[in-house]
């Protein structure tokens, strides 16, 4: 099986447009049916995560209402939604440490309620409180998470000592928790979660309550694991900056209800069809341009932009044929970019759609600083 | 049922004592406790009695019906004092040493990891429902008897040594101490553990479960001091079924405890 981020180009989401939200074609009803795009799977793909109707009621209500997604392994699933979504009830039901009180799931084959210790001894889990003991030292709180997981003596300690000096946590070693800022403990934390190489990794919230620098380092940390073969990485967020530089898969989810599941650039295929790019002409195109760009095969839409035009366009292949017409008329043309929709782009996308009763999806965090669209 | 897993409930333990070992919170009234009752008081009555008048004592046992009095009362008169004291009123009060550690530390180890944020974490190793609460009751259990029994021992030697010029003999342990010790102080360790496992599924943080605790554990206390002004004084067959009645309500609570103790419980809870 081959990841999708190969094919996905990388932006810096500093640089990327402002979501632009076109028209959708598929209209959504009050409570809008999922939006699952999964035709991309091949039949030998090894499925790591399936679950099947999974939801969790407390008192209050559904925390989680019939979660049905299934993750290939190697991938990194974006698990996406505002506070209270329902993410992290997600990775408690996902690791057995939460029953679910309707439907099933399944991870690295195992049923996470019978087979829970069995299931756990083979994933791990950076929980959102970092969940150090600050009566102990650095080396002390992985010591101990290594002994519960069965190693023991000179190997958990060098295990420990590695992983400890490999996260830049060297000279805190032997110090107690209790001063750590919360990047040390993040940091700390997530080399806990890796000391028995698990196959299946959940992250919660990974980079809250960081600073940039620190937010940089954790993600860079976690592009490094998720591109490791055969495993699966869980990322529940409510930032889409690192979400859309992780994921290969994302599944968004509002009051518990599954709103949509897919690789990022597939969703956008079906929200949005053709590709967009902007064309730099140098300065605003005419009327005549614009009109002259319409009429080129496999133009869906065309209109002009500050520094040119922008245009929708069936595929890459229509670019060069827009180029050699402009210059047929004589337009200098600097630069033809395409713009694929990001994760962020998908995402408010399909948050858009949510009937504006309640709190909606609110409380969502730009990686670059942006406001979410209306 | 799966066997426990004994490496990873001593790396629960060992976590925890060592914690427990740097918290001053904690390791204070664990060790001043002790010290008062079974150090500071029977010194003191050793040292009455090797100045003072003891004849208030034989009006003090008069009181009480012959049977349970006789084994004081048919001693020298100077005697009286240090036997009555050490020998007999502070074995009930010696109880409040097991209670307390174990509750203590109880609520540290149930409600702390909650107050602490630790919970979540550590649901989410591939330990068993049943390997953590051994784990979590032996965190209690195992000082409270050990501090009881090595408490116990400067006892005895405080109680003989300072007693030496009066009695001349050693005098303590009597039958009804050995039955403290070794049947009594253990079931009060698991009742003191038993009411904080209930008490903490409660409870969000130490403090709280302490203060619900000590509702529950404070008329044990009175029952004890009680006991140990002369109101019932205990005999050795009362302390035996004393024992029996401990044991049962602590089994009883702990068994509880374990049914309610799920992941799933505990992690609705975090
Ligand atoms: N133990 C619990 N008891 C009651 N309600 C809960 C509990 N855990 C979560 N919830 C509720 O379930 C919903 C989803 O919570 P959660 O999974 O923590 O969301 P997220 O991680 O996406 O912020 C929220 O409305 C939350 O209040
Ligand atoms: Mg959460």
């Amino acid at each position: 099986m081959r990841s999708q981020r190969g094919k996905r180009p990388v932006r810096n989401p500093l640089l990327s447009a402002r979501p632009q939200n076109g028209k959708s074609l598929i209209p959504l009803d009050v409570v809008p049916e999922p939006l699952v795009e999964t035709s991309h799977r091949g039949a030998g793909d090894e499925v790591v995560i399936r679950t099947n109707g999974l939801s969790r009621a407390f008192r209050k209500g559904l925390a989680l209402d019939s979660l049905s997604i299934d993750v290939p392994a190697g991938r990194v699933l974006a698990l996406l939604g505002p506070n209270g979504a329902g993410k992290t009830t997600t990775v408690r039901l996902l690791n057995g440490v939460l029953e679910p009180t309707a439907g099933q799931s399944r991870v690295l084959g195992l049923d996470p309620v019978a087979e829970g210790d069995e299931l756990r001894r083979r994933t791990g889990v950076l929980t959102e409180q970092a969940g150090l003991d600050d009566r102990l030292t650095a080396r002390e709180n992985l010591l101990f998470t290594a002994r519960v997981r069965g190693m023991r003596g000179q190997p958990a300690s060098s295990r420990v000592d590695h992983l400890i000096e490999s996260f830049g946590m060297g000279e805190y070693a032997y110090e107690r928790t209790q001063g750590f800022s919360t990047g040390q403990r993040k940091r700390l934390a997530l080399a806990r979660s890796l000391i028995h190489d698990p196959e299946v990794l959940f992250l919660d919230e990974p980079t809250s309550g960081l600073d940039p620098t620190a937010t940089r380092e954790v993600i860079d940390l976690i592009a490094g694991l998720a591109t490791r073969h055969g495993r699966a990485v869980v990322l529940c967020t409510h930032f889409l900056g690192e979400a859309g530089r992780l994921a290969d898969e994302m599944a968004v989810l509002h009051r518990g209800r599954l709103l949509a599941f897919g690789p990022p650039a597939a969703l956008a295929a079906r929200l949005w069809p053709g590709l967009e790019a902007e064309l730099d002409l140098g300065g605003p195109a005419s009327d005549t341009t614009v009109e002259a760009l319409r009429s080129v095969d496999g133009v869906l839409a065309a209109h002009n932009a500050p520094m040119g035009a922008r245009v929708t366009v069936t595929g890459r292949e229509v670019l060069p044929r827009l180029v050699a017409r402009l210059v047929a008329h004589e337009i200098p043309v600097y630069a033809s970019t395409p713009l694929p929709k990001t994760l962020e782009d998908v995402y408010f996308e399909i948050a858009g759609r949510i009937p504006r009763d309640g709190p909606g999806l609110g409380g969502i965090e730009l990686g670059n600083g942006t406001e979410p669209a209306p | 049922m799966s066997r426990p897993n004994w490496q990873s409930i001593r790396a629960v333990v060992a976590r925890d004592l060592t914690a427990v070992r740097r918290s001053k919170a904690i390791m204070l009234p664990m060790t001043l406790v002790p010290v008062m009752l079974l150090v500071v008081l029977p010194a003191g009555t050793a040292f009455a009695a090797r100045t003072q008048d003891a004849s208030g004592v034989s009006d003090f046992l008069n009181r009480f019906p012959a049977g349970l009095t006789d084994p004081i009362v048919g001693l020298p008169q100077h005697e009286q004092l240090i036997v009555l004291v050490n020998g007999f009123l502070i074995a009930p009060l010696f109880l409040i040493v097991p209670l307390m550690v174990s509750a203590v530390l109880a609520a540290d180890a149930f409600a702390g990891e909650k107050e602490r944020r630790t919970l979540e974490s550590m649901l989410h190793l591939p330990i068993s429902d049943r390997d953590l609460f051994i784990g979590k009751t032996l965190v209690a259990f195992l000082p409270a008897v050990a501090v009881s029994w090595l408490g116990f021992v400067c006892f005895a030697v405080v109680s003989n040594t300072l007693a030496w010029p009066v009695m001349h003999r050693l005098f303590v342990p009597t039958a009804l101490w050995a039955i403290m010790i070794f049947w009594v102080a253990p079931g009060v360790a698991a009742l003191g553990l038993g009411v904080m496992v209930r008490v903490s599924a409660r409870a969000n943080t130490t403090q709280e479960a302490n203060q619900l605790g000590a509702a529950v554990i404070l008329p044990l206390i009175f029952l004890a001091v009680g006991q140990a002004t002369g109101l019932l004084l205990v005999d050795v067959p009362v302390a035996l079924a004393i024992g029996a009645v401990v044991w049962l309500v602590a089994l009883l609570l702990i068994g509880r405890g374990i049914q309610r103790f799920t992941r799933d419980q505990l992690a609705t809870r975090i």
